[in-house]
């Protein structure tokens, strides 16, 4: 569909094999687990098997009686050592008027333990098994105090309180919007539609679990503590030790990354975890190495969504919105973080009217301690949340009018001729033809001809059906600068170093594939150096913003470094640089044979490199957008439902890695069909056990799901406030996916006699949930407070 | 308390010592270094670690290392040095998964590339429906397994002869 010129083999708009893949496929990957060290010890945590206790004491005698046990640290010793707790951000306030409330989130539990999974005791032992056993021997002896997991049962009168400062349970309130304007605009409104909705509480799940391996470096005569471990903001991580652990700063702590195995936003801060290795490493002068188990990253990684809404759409007569109202509990667990907050309170709200144009909002957001691991950041944070709000409302508001779901979206989409579109929460779209997508999404679907599928469907005894979603995202986490340094060395290769991190979204082949546009050198000469605080330091990887902020400046550090060379190669050539021409590695002088190579250039510098650094700041957030059309059968005796079509188009601007883009788009949608059918994190109701921290109880989409997606993208809308032109496409997939699958699903269970009834199912849409369904069962109203 | 342990590992001769229940996979990534074989769980549900064992798929944290005594196994470390592959180049399983951008972070691809290795060998032609089955042991979180099952029908052409 694009209208752009042939992409050159190997640069930007080809599809290339990604420069990631050969290491990897020959298992010569470096995670960080891999990398083992001499003398290394390594670090067992045991953890809170109580959802809420006083610590009274707790006996590590038996652990040190272990063979090959070597030091036990438990939460009072870190305090007694200067430790301090990682800060939450003071940008929210609770409705009273305090500041955000939430117990001092330290490295290890001390005096009270507040979730299922905190670390407690640190053993560190000679060898992994013997931190374990040490693990396993140490005795704590808890007074076990009420527990509430269930974000609901924190705001009832009478609940328990997770830290006694809220004994309400609330950590922070945003309002937005205008509450009067919206109620007038309700009370005129000509249809008024209103959902119950809950986004499940979820696992981010990265195959690779969490890993650090911590030692200190005097090599420099500077005693310096690194941690190499498994993270999207190595800059972010080491900020955060030096400000935990007293004696570090910027200068004496190092973070090095080595390949990432899956991120998806659960990598993007510090955990507790990495000030007990980092603490360790200092106080033993060994290097210790912890990996999570599974049942670890399930019990104390981040979660996401964890939110449930009252939400309420009014529209005029002819379906143009009037207004939309929102109230949201989100779960934020008992040590939440400023992320934790951040994501429910404003980055969900920044797009709550998505692409369309809603005149009026009135939104109350209160985050609510509960006695569980934190939320974070997780494949979409806060956009898919609430995406699938307006896109829930908008079906709703179809059905109760009698219209197409397509056209009522169609109506109420921004236009191109009212870009740069400010939204009700001040954020300005600088581009976006929402209606072409559209229009592409329902011809790529086959829209028209749903009918005769349903029919077909029936036929064989399956309710088909079938749903939409319009949307967008911010992007770029509102850190739109990056630097990036190029050198030019003299054995023959070009590096670009980037404070951005690789995850396994293959940012390094599309920089290769940027710098190649440049220097039309073959991508094997081009090589991306990333993870090392000591080389680059910015905001990492998170919200979809590498490209479009890291490519920005590795094509002007790029283009800046063929400038520099050509006055280089003037004055070696003794001709004016204005003279000098580039072309695929060599520098010549116009209209003579007389030239110089590049790699050749940078030997005669200091050095033997030519270095270049650059910086590029995007002038806003990238706003992708996309529809996603989903049809789902569902089996009446079972209540099974199986994604059978999906078809997408997405604007994601300039493409740079054809093949990446498309393997983002898809492998996130499977995340979204995730949430929307299977996946779901369950505590127990009274003990606040986590139910659900294993593979055989977490049900992650497998290999017998949907695949066959037909996937498009629409180039023609460049983004226009960054030197690409380009959008950001990490979560896109996992944000469309969701709502237009649970679409799919309530319009099969409506058209089975459901009707209007169905709208209420609450995901996951597991075969029990949609079996129930089926007979009339379905989940009471949440009964949100105002 | 630890055995002698005699196995062919990658083609080649391997004779160490094992404690009774040092898991296979600890012995592979730990005092013998290949960290090709990934762990991405404690249930042996997620299939990272699977390798082959006497040519059959097996998860190696549900393998005690005593077990595989005398017997043939090859990880991802020595996918390429199987019997047919010329030298210096990638068993089609490998290239096919490059090819197919079968993968993101790389992690979970080990044990998808050796439980696809498997399925080959004893299926030199498989239907999609008999892929799928091959492949629900193990567990991908970024590429949603399309771009997976697509490199092991490009991998069965190749072997089979044909072309990409």
């Amino acid at each position: 569909m694009s209208a752009a010129l042939p992409p050159a083999r190997f640069g930007s708009g080809a599809s290339v094999r990604r420069i990631e893949d050969p290491a990897l496929v020959r298992g010569e990957g470096r995670f960080t687990d891999d990398v083992q060290m001499p003398g290394q010890t390594f670090l067992a945590f045991l953890r809170s098997d109580r959802a809420h206790a006083r610590i009274l004491s707790i006996d590590t005698s038996g652990a040190l009686a272990v063979p090959g046990v070597l030091a036990v640290y438990t939460g009072a010793d870190l305090v007694a050592a200067g430790v301090k707790p990682i800060p939450v951000g003071p940008v929210f306030k609770r409705p009273d008027g305090e500041p955000l409330a939430a117990p001092p989130k330290r490295a290890l539990a001390h005096e009270f333990v507040r979730y299922v999974g905190e670390g407690v005791v640190a053993v560190v032992a000679d060898s992994r098994d013997a931190a374990r056993a040490g693990a396993n021997a140490v005795f704590v002896d808890y007074e076990e105090l009420p527990a509430v997991a269930d974000v609901l049962r924190a705001t009832e009168a009478g609940a328990p309180a997770v830290w006694p400062a809220a004994p309400d349970n609330v950590c922070a309130e945003s309002r937005h919007g205008d509450a009067v304007a919206c109620n007038a605009a309700f009370a005129a409104a000509a249809h008024r539609v209103a959902l119950d909705i809950v986004n499940q509480r979820l696992a981010p799940v990265s195959l690779e679990p969490r890993s650090v391996l911590a030692y200190v470096d005097a090599g420099s005569g500077v005693e310096r503590l690194t941690l190499r471990m498994s993270s999207q903001m190595p800059s972010g991580v080491r900020a955060s030790l030096a400000d935990a652990i007293p004696g570090r700063t910027l200068d004496n702590v190092r973070v090095l990354v080595g390949d990432v195995g899956g991120g998806f936003g659960m990598k993007t801060g510090i955990y507790p975890e990495d000030i007990v290795l980092g603490f360790v490493a200092l106080q033993t002068g060994r290097p210790v190495k912890w990996q999570a188990e599974r049942v670890e990253d399930f019990l104390s990684a981040v979660h996401g969504r964890s939110q449930m809404s009252h939400a309420e759409l009014a529209l005029d007569a002819q379906g143009q919105v009037l207004a939309l109202r929102v109230r949201t509990l989100a779960g934020v667990g008992a040590y939440p973080s400023t992320t934790s907050v951040i994501i429910p309170l404003l980055i969900g709200p920044w797009v709550s009217t998505s692409i369309y144009h809603v005149p009026v909002i009135s939104l109350q957001l209160t985050a609510i301690l509960t006695n569980n691991s934190a939320t974070g950041a997780y494949r979409g944070a806060g956009r898919p949340e609430a995406i699938y709000i307006i896109e829930r409302l908008m079906d709703a508001a179809a059905r109760e009018m009698g219209l197409d779901g397509a056209e009522l979206r169609r109506r109420n989409m921004v236009r191109p001729e009212q870009m740069p579109y400010t939204n009700p929460m001040a954020q300005v779209y600088d581009s976006g033809d929402f209606r072409k997508i559209l229009d592409q999404g329902l011809a790529l679907s086959d829209w028209t001809g749903f009918d005769a599928r349903r029919a077909a469907s029936l036929a064989r005894g399956l309710l088909r059906g079938r749903g939409i979603a319009t949307f967008l995202e911010w992007t770029g986490g509102n850190a739109l600068e990056e630097d990036v340094t190029v050198a030019v060395t003299a054995d023959g290769f070009i590096e670009l170093t980037s404070a951005t991190m690789a995850m396994g979204q293959g940012i390094a082949t599309s920089y290769v594939q940027l710098a190649h546009d440049v220097f039309g050198v073959p991508l094997d000469r081009i090589r991306v150096l990333q993870g090392d605080t000591d080389r680059a330091n910015g905001f990492g990887s998170a919200g979809s913003r590498s490209l479009f902020t890291g490519g920005s400046a590795v094509q002007v550090a790029s283009q800046r470094t063929v400038d520099e060379g050509r006055k280089l190669a003037g004055e070696a050539l003794e001709a004016p640089a204005a003279d000098i021409e580039y072309h695929a590695g060599r520098f010549t002088v116009a209209g003579t044979d007389l030239g110089i190579g590049l790699f050749e250039l940078a030997e005669r510098q200091g050095g033997g490199r030519l270095v270049v650094s650059a910086n590029a700041k995007a002038g806003a957030p990238s706003w992708p957008n996309g529809c996603h059309v989903a049809e789902v059968e569902i089996d009446p005796a079972t209540g099974e439902v199986q994604v059978v079509a999906y078809a997408s188009v997405n604007d994601i601007g300039r493409i740079v890695s054809p093949t990446i883009v498309k393997g983002q788009v898809e492998g996130g949608a499977v995340q979204g069909i995730g949430q929307a059918l299977s996946e779901q994190i369950v505590y127990d109701r009274d003990t606040a056990q986590l139910l659900s921290a294993s593979f055989m109880d977490y049900a992650l989409p497998r290999v017998d799901g949907f695949r066959a997606f037909k996937t498009a993208f629409d180039e023609s809308v460049p983004c226009l406030t960054n030197g690409l032109g380009a959008k950001g496409v990490g979560e896109l997939g996992t944000i469309g996916a969701t709502p237009a699958v649970v679409n799919a699903v309530v319009d099969a269970l409506a058209h089975s006699g459901l009707g209007r009834k169905a709208e209420q199912v609450q995901m996951p849409l597991t075969a029990e949930a949609v079996w129930r369904a089926l007979r009339g069962h379905l989940p009471a109203p949440l009964k949100l407070r105002p | 308390m630890s055995s002698a342990l005699n196995f062919t590992l990658n083609g080649q001769a391997v004779s160490t010592t094992a404690e009774p229940a040092t898991l296979l996979v600890d012995l592979l990534r730990g005092p013998l270094g290949l960290t090709g074989t990934h762990q991405g769980c404690d249930t042996a549900q997620c299939g990272c670690c699977t390798v082959l064992v006497d040519g059959d798929s097996v998860k190696a944290c549900s393998v005690l290392a005593v077990q595989v005594q005398g017997r043939a196994v090859t990880t991802v470390e020595g996918l390429a040095k199987l019997p047919g592959v010329p030298e210096g180049s990638l068993h089609p399983v490998q290239e096919a998964f490059i090819n197919c951008h079968g993968l993101q972070c790389g992690f979970c691809t080990p044990g998808m590339m050796m439980t696809a290795t498997c399925l080959l060998q004893h299926n030199p032609r498989p239907s999609e429906a008999q892929i799928v089955h091959a492949l629900e042991g193990n567990l991908c979180r970024c590429t949603g397994y399309v771009n997976i099952v697509a490199a092991v029908k490009q991998a069965a052409v190749v072997m089979a002869g044909g072309a990409q």
